[in-house]
């Protein structure tokens, strides 16, 4: 009963597939992808994401859910293991109708034909043009667009209030530039106790990237050129940011933790309120908060002043082999509409996607969520097709450079082999 | 509790087809047997020509492509092939992986042979012993990689409060992530934790063939135990010890789940082996291309390692 | 006999044998408990909570994901089908190859082998491409095909050795019973392999309920997890610590079935071994 059960699943499985490559083909060679008269009440689609932004997108589909009679059911991956779940997926014909990606992932998807193509659809909102530019141009290639911002998170620098008091520093002030913001932590470290000045993932080329790179972007200088293409990384602007991340592993300001941190307990670090000072996603503040920490927001500095933010997040597209298209974009578009935008994601402290809802009364109300949407304006979405093989996954050329310039023998020997590591590999085909 | 025991001793050396074929008869015989054998065969046929010798020849096949996830690959050979030349991280993880199978082979096999000649003799308790030198093989290796997760960890191990309290540490040390020393010998603690039992029962069973007359005679001969152990424990052993050896060390260069979950290929690529990047350029860098090609040099390296443990032992046997 | 023979020698002799004999139970117990400490350990740290001791560890890993309950079907369904795979296949190979003669006998038996020979990502990578043509991706059914193919040689070797080892007069009666060759085998022989059955079956399931590489690249829905693909995702779940106890507690849960069946088990568990290994 067992195998003939299996086998019936089995041959429907097959036929499945048949279809979906037929529907698939069909859709792609409309170009425009139109929706299916019908389709799109009473759906249930399915959708996969991280889960480093799991929160978020639970919320938007709770809501969407309750008001809608399509049913939207989420599955979420451990964020290590989730890229390479999407490829496997991919190759079998099994994704789900939506997935999300590290925005940073998105160009290499997008190029390997994994989501459709919503260009009609994304141009007929009556608010395309204040949809966060650098999202769009992730998810977009030859003029049209795959994938829609989902989740958006910022790099910003968590300071611990009570801890600032403790030391004698003013909890209203926190670091402008980076020289100062090594001064403060090692003031902070000074405390004592399992009280340390700063941490800092040195073993996550994401955690880096995402929280360092916007230093070097302060000071002026790029960390590879605007197609991705060439790393720059051994510039002036990056080793004289590393230069102050080095001395503070060096010194033992850094948690001791720091040093094998690969992200899987970043937050929880942050959370034990040990730290003085850390930079750190936008989105962990209501986290945070809830911990019961006084954490004060800050842009992040360069070393010389000026102040950036890597934009990240998740963008979303639908599945090329996805049968229930017309559906998947009734969810996606109301994602980006005001209700969405505004009454679950700003309600929520996080970050929104559109420009023109920046001044909500949930921003408003709060100090901190307004640093963020502040320098939501100068920050910037780095862009290359082969991101996570050269910076994220713990094999990557990057995680090998930046170890090498925090705890090697040389930072500009890490730096200078760093770059043609790294551009070798954005090249690779 | 069956009476009809299966001993490999009281079988023929090769019962061959049954030879009650009488002359005259036996070839139509012969034939309708030959079509009942190949008819029992014939899930087997299936099962190796559909899952093993397709995928062998689909690797093959797949290795001379472009082989994207999705739409259709595109001939690019021999471009896989040559590229691998130039990728930094496989030349590191051939030398780890080489390296890390001389260690764990001579490790795993010195523990396991001194497990297996503590236990060979028949004494009271020694049942028990056995048990519990074995145990640890009953628990599935992916599970036991995440049991020493926990075991090894700084953050609720017993080992670093252990190793306190006797005085060889003075401070907690970070065993998975902290050093490659400390990462290959989480990993070597491991494997020999997990296989040490289940070769000492393979290498049991070669101890148990050898004639207990052989000892008795060398001991009234005089000989001490190291002696007795050169000259007759490990000569007779020798088959046992070579099909041992040559599971120790496929099992190493192949090495994979204890790496993905222990160590993620850390500190600094120092535990990053061979078929962790194979997964790396399927999964991470989406070339299945470069994955196949990779799978085929290890397919070649494997047959030809193989081919030459096998012709050293037979040469061996000859002598 | 040794010990009948120290009784006639000299009472030195006797006190270092003494010495001998502490000497070796301590060593042998030493190491006894250095291979359980990390079992016992783990049952430990799965039923350790905050405030002393309870299941709260075991409660969150029932909950994990889609609830326990799935990974465990999909790990039943795929062990049940790969036991009873291996199972019909080998023992109907074994049958073959061990009493028939067939042109291409050992050719086939030989390229059953040289499974063994091949290193096992090699072949999952193609696999997984195999299996999407076939329908059969993300699928417990193809994985336990899969699993099949990987425990086709020792099953194969072994009950090919174990119907080699049956006496004819038993065919030969059973021939004169007037029975085919199938009910000779359903009938008479199967009897006769029980053992290798039992070692099979046990190996099967062992391999199949443990599986993870093969698992982590052919099943990619998390619906489709079996409990290996699930515990280890449970590592990175609680976003910014690793949770320690939760971890254990599917330690536990997972090895409880191996180690139960083991000592159950462990005499045809053994025996099965010596006859594999003795013969080649």
């Amino acid at each position: 009963m067992f195998r003939t059960r299996h086998l019936r699943r089995a041959v429907s499985a097959a036929m499945a597939a048949l279809v979906l490559a037929v529907t698939g083909s069909a859709c792609s060679s409309g170009g425009s992808g139109q929706p299916a008269a019908g389709a799109t009440t009473g759906v249930t689609i399915t959708m996969w994401t991280r889960a480093g932004t799991q929160s978020q997108t639970q919320a938007l589909i709770d809501a969407y859910n309750a008001s809608h009679k399509n049913h939207v059911v989420l599955t979420v991956y451990p964020n290590e293991q989730y890229p390479a779940k999407i490829a496997s997926a991919a190759g079998a014909h099994a994704l789900p109708d939506i997935f999300t990606s590290d925005v940073v992932f998105a160009p290499n998807y997008v190029s390997q034909g994994l989501w459709a193509d919503v260009t009609s659809q994304f141009n007929a909102l009556s608010f395309k043009s204040d949809v966060v530019p650098s999202f769009i141009r992730a998810g977009s290639a030859n003029g049209k667009v795959y994938a829609i911002p989902h989740a958006l998170d910022l790099s910003v620098m968590y300071y611990n209030k009570t801890l600032y008091k403790k030391a004698g520093l003013d909890p209203d002030k926190p670091p402008t530039t980076l020289a100062e913001y090594a001064t403060q932590a090692r003031a902070i470290a000074k405390l004592g106790g399992g009280v340390y000045g700063t941490y800092e993932g040195g073993n996550c080329g994401g955690c880096v990237e995402f929280t360092v790179w916007p230093s070097i972007w302060a000071d002026g200088g790029q960390v590879m050129n605007a197609a991705g293409t060439q790393s720059t990384i051994d510039s002036p602007q990056a080793q004289a940011v590393l230069q102050v991340y080095r001395g503070l592993f060096a010194d033992g300001t850094m948690a001791p933790a720091a040093k094998q941190e690969d992200g899987t307990t970043w937050l929880g670090a942050l959370e034990n309120g040990n730290i003085g000072i850390a930079p750190g996603p936008f989105s962990w503040y209501s986290l945070l908060k809830q911990k019961g920490l006084d954490m004060g927001v800050a842009p992040i500095p360069g070393v010389n002043g000026g102040q950036s933010t890597f934009i990240g997040g998740d963008v979303a597209g639908i599945s090329a082999t996805s049968s229930h298209e017309a559906a998947a974009w009734d969810f996606l578009s109301w994602t980006l509409g005001q209700q969405a935008q505004v009454d679950v994601i700003a309600k929520a402290s996080e970050m929104i996607a559109r420009t023109d809802l920046a001044d909500n009364q949930y921003a408003e109300a709060d100090p901190n969520v307004l640093v963020g949407n502040q320098v939501l304006a100068k920050g910037q979405t780095p862009y290359a097709l082969n991101f996570n093989a050269s910076y994220n996954d713990p094999q990557s050329p990057w995680t090998t450079t930046l170890r090498g310039a925090f705890f090697g023998p040389s930072l500009t020997q890490a730096l200078a082999t760093g770059q043609s590591a790294i551009t070798s590999s954005l090249q690779q085909q | 509790m069956q009476t009809t025991t299966v001993s490999p001793q009281d079988a023929p050396p090769d019962a061959g087809p049954p030879a009650g074929a009488r002359p005259g008869r036996r070839s139509r015989r012969a034939t309708r047997r030959a079509v009942s054998g190949w008819a029992y065969a014939l899930p087997t046929a299936a099962v190796v020509a559909l899952l093993f010798l397709t995928p062998l020849v689909l690797v093959v096949w797949m290795s001379l492509h472009h082989w994207p996830l999705l739409g259709n690959p595109t001939f690019n050979a021999p471009q896989n092939y040559s590229e691998l030349a130039q990728n930094n991280l496989l030349m590191s993880a051939v030398w780890f992986t080489l390296r890390y199978t001389v260690i764990m082979t001579v490790v795993l096999f010195a523990v396991s042979l001194g497990l297996a000649l503590l236990v060979q003799n028949p004494r009271p308790g020694v049942g028990l012993l056995r048990t519990a030198y074995f145990l640890p093989a009953a628990v599935g290796f992916a599970t036991a990689s995440l049991l020493f997760l926990g075991f090894l960890s700084s953050a609720v191990g017993p080992v670093n409060p252990i190793l306190q309290h006797l005085g060889l540490i003075s401070a907690p040390v970070d065993w998975i992530s902290g050093s490659p020393g400390g990462a290959l010998g989480s990993i070597v603690t491991l494997v020999t934790w997990r296989f040490a039992g289940f070769n000492m029962i393979i290498l049991l069973t070669g101890l148990q063939a050898i004639p207990v007359e052989l000892y008795e005679a060398a001991r009234v001969d005089g000989a001490n135990r190291l002696q007795c152990l050169r000259r007759i424990t490990l000569p007779l052993l020798r088959p046992t010890i070579a099909l041992v050896l040559i599971m120790m060390i496929t099992g190493s260069l192949l090495a994979f789940d204890q790496f993905y979950i222990l160590t993620k290929g850390g500190p600094d690529d120092s535990t990053t082996s061979v078929v962790m990047v194979i997964v790396r350029e399927a999964f991470v860098r989406f070339d299945l291309g470069s994955a196949a090609a990779l799978s085929v040099l290890a397919l070649v390296v494997l047959l030809i390692l193989n081919v030459l443990q096998l012709s050293i032992l037979r040469r061996r046997n000859d002598s | 006999m040794s010990t009948r023979r120290t009784d006639r020698r000299p009472r030195t002799y006797r006190s270092r044998r003494a010495a001998g004999k502490l000497g070796y139970y301590t060593t042998a117990t030493a190491l006894a408990i250095l291979f359980l400490f990390p079992l016992l350990w783990s049952g430990w740290a799965s039923v350790r909570t905050s405030n002393g001791f309870g299941l709260a560890n075991y409660r969150n890993m029932v909950h994990y994901g889609d609830g326990i309950g799935t990974y465990l079907m999909n790990s039943v369904e795929v062990t049940a089908l790969t036991v009873a795979g291996t199972l019909t296949v080998s023992l109907l190979g074994g049958y073959a190859f061990g009493r028939f003669r067939f042109p291409g006998k050992n050719a086939l038996f030989l390229a059953t082998l040289a499974i063994l020979m091949v290193p096992y990502p090699t072949i999952l990578i193609p696999l997984y491409v195999l299996l999407g043509w076939l329908g059969l991706q993300n699928s417990l059914l193809g994985l336990a095909a899969v699993l099949v193919m990987f425990q086709l040689p020792f099953a194969t070797f072994l009950m090919r050795n174990a119907f080699e080892a049956v006496p004819q007069e038993f065919e030969d009666s059973a021939a004169v019973d007037g029975c085919g060759t199938f009910a000779t085998l359903s009938r008479v022989m199967i009897h006769a392999v029980r053992p290798a059955v039992v070692t099979v079956g046990l190996f099967a399931f062992l391999a199949a309920w443990n599986e993870f590489f093969a698992a982590l690249i052919l099943l990619n829905s998390s619906d489709k997890f079996t409990l290996p693909l699930a515990v280890v995702a449970m590592e990175g779940r609680t976003f910014g610590s690793i949770d320690y106890p939760t971890l254990q507690a599917g330690v536990v849960f997972m090895a409880i079935p191996c180690l139960m069946l083991f000592l159950v088990l462990q005499r045809s568990y053994v025996r099965g071994f010596m006859a594999g290994a003795l013969r080649s």
